[in-house]
Order: structure tokens, then sequence, then C-alpha cells
């Protein structure tokens, strides 16, 4: 893919990854052909940060690990008061790492 | 570690401390101590979330009071099943080198992303919850 395609990519959307992950990201994206450019560019990405503020406010409901797609997680969470209150305290610390890891998830169906 | 075997440790870990819960609230409520308050939202809004009351609910099911356990949660009797039955079969997976847990986790899962499935069952919890508002758990 173009250079100056990848770069713009990169920079609209490096909140919603790892910073370690961009360099690879990017090597990974410029050896894709252009016709993946249009899904890419389409493709929503979850912000940490708005999860972090749901994860604090209604995480005792599990609603971060249903954002985040771990439907079978959320229900444990929501059926056990947030992991008896520790879990939710835990996933404070832990949903910002995970929904980057989701977001990159989504993109590496592109990527091989 | 795969992700199967990262969900394996993650429910036995949780079952045993959902045990060392229950164990540590039998032998208070055995002695009529007070029970510590555990839940976020009910220590900071004074409202019940939806699954309190479920370790009273548990306890009165061990207790073979099954129509009381349905009045205070009946979400207890979710949990205990879950408690009995996860760890039962996860041992058995590892025994057999099977991964039928897991797949089960899996389908369910998928099963429980579509809207037509999840929104009635996030109904009856709401439900439950408005009842827990009500009963003044």
């Amino acid at each position: 893919m173009d250079a100056q395609k990848v770069d713009m990519f990169i920079m609209t959307n490096a909140k919603y990854f790892e910073g370690h992950q961009l360099t690879f990201i990017r090597e990974r994206l410029l050896e894709l052909d252009d016709s993946h450019w249009m899904l890419l560019s389409t493709t929503s990405f979850q912000d940490p940060s708005t999860n972090l503020i749901i994860s604090v406010i209604a995480g005792s409901f599990g609603v971060d690990r249903f954002l985040i797609g771990q439907v079978g997680l959320g229900i444990a969470k929501l059926l056990t008061c947030g992991g008896l209150g520790i879990w939710a305290i835990v996933d404070w610390f832990l949903i910002m790492k995970l929904t980057k890891e989701k977001n990159l998830e989504k993109i590496q169906k592109y990527m091989y | 570690m795969s992700q199967q075997h990262k969900l394996y440790v993650f429910v036995l870990l949780a079952c045993s401390a959902g045990y060392i819960w229950l164990y540590y609230h039998i032998s208070k409520h055995f002695s009529n101590n007070t029970i510590g308050e555990v839940c976020l939202i009910k220590s900071f809004t004074g409202f019940p979330c939806p699954s309190c009351g479920s370790t009273r609910s548990v306890v009165a099911l061990l207790g073979g009071n099954f129509y009381e356990a349905l009045l205070v949660n009946p979400i207890g009797y979710v949990l205990l099943s879950g408690l009995v039955i996860a760890p039962v079969w996860i041992l058995k997976d590892l025994l057999t080198a099977d991964s039928s847990f897991y797949n089960f986790f899996r389908s369910t899962e998928l099963f429980l992303q579509k809207p037509q499935h999840y929104v009635p069952l996030a109904l009856l919890v709401l439900a439950n919850w408005v009842w827990n508002i009500a009963k003044g758990l």
C-alpha cells in the first residue's frame, strides 16, 4: 500500500493501538495491496479512553467486557457483582490494554 | 498459554474464590456476625445491583430453602449451578485432553451476540434489578 496512505492511517488511528505495535502495523500495511484500503479506512475502532470511563461507571455490570466482545466474561462479571467488586477494580487497569488488543485483532484479518 | 488454558485457569480461580467466599460467608452466618459489603454499586449509591443478594440466595439453596432462595435472588440458582458444573467439566476436559467446555463457552458467546438472544436476557436482568430495588436488598 502507498506509504502516504499508511502514514495517514497510523496518524489518525494511533490512539487505538499500543505504541509498540505501531511500527509492526505500519510494516504490515505497507506490504498490503491497495484493494484493502477501502475496508481498512472504513473499519471503526473502539476508543480505549471511552471504555475506561465505561469500566469505572458500569464495570460492576460487566458492560466493559460486553463492549470488547467478551460476552461470557461479561455475564460472569454481571452475575457476581463485578467479581465481588475486586474484578471490577482490576478491570479499570486492564480494560485499555484489552481494548487496544481487540482493535489490533480487527485489522489483523486484513494483514494476513 | 493458549486461549483455552487461560480460560480454564481463570474459571478455576474464579470458582475457588467463589467457594472461599461462600465458606467465609457461611462461617460468619453461623456465628451471627454482620456481613461485609463488597458490592461497589451498593457501597457508592446505596441501591442494590442486579446480583446483590445472590450469596444469601446460594446459602439458602445450600440449606435446602429453595423458595427463599428464589425470593432473595434467582441469580443464586445460576451461580450455584455454575460453581458446581464448571470445575467438574474443566477437570474432565483436562483429564481427557478434550476442549468441550471451551467449545461450549465459545458457542454460547456467539449465540448471545445476536440481539434476538441477548435482548430478552438483558430485560430479565433489568426486571430482576427493579425487583431487587423494590425488595430493598
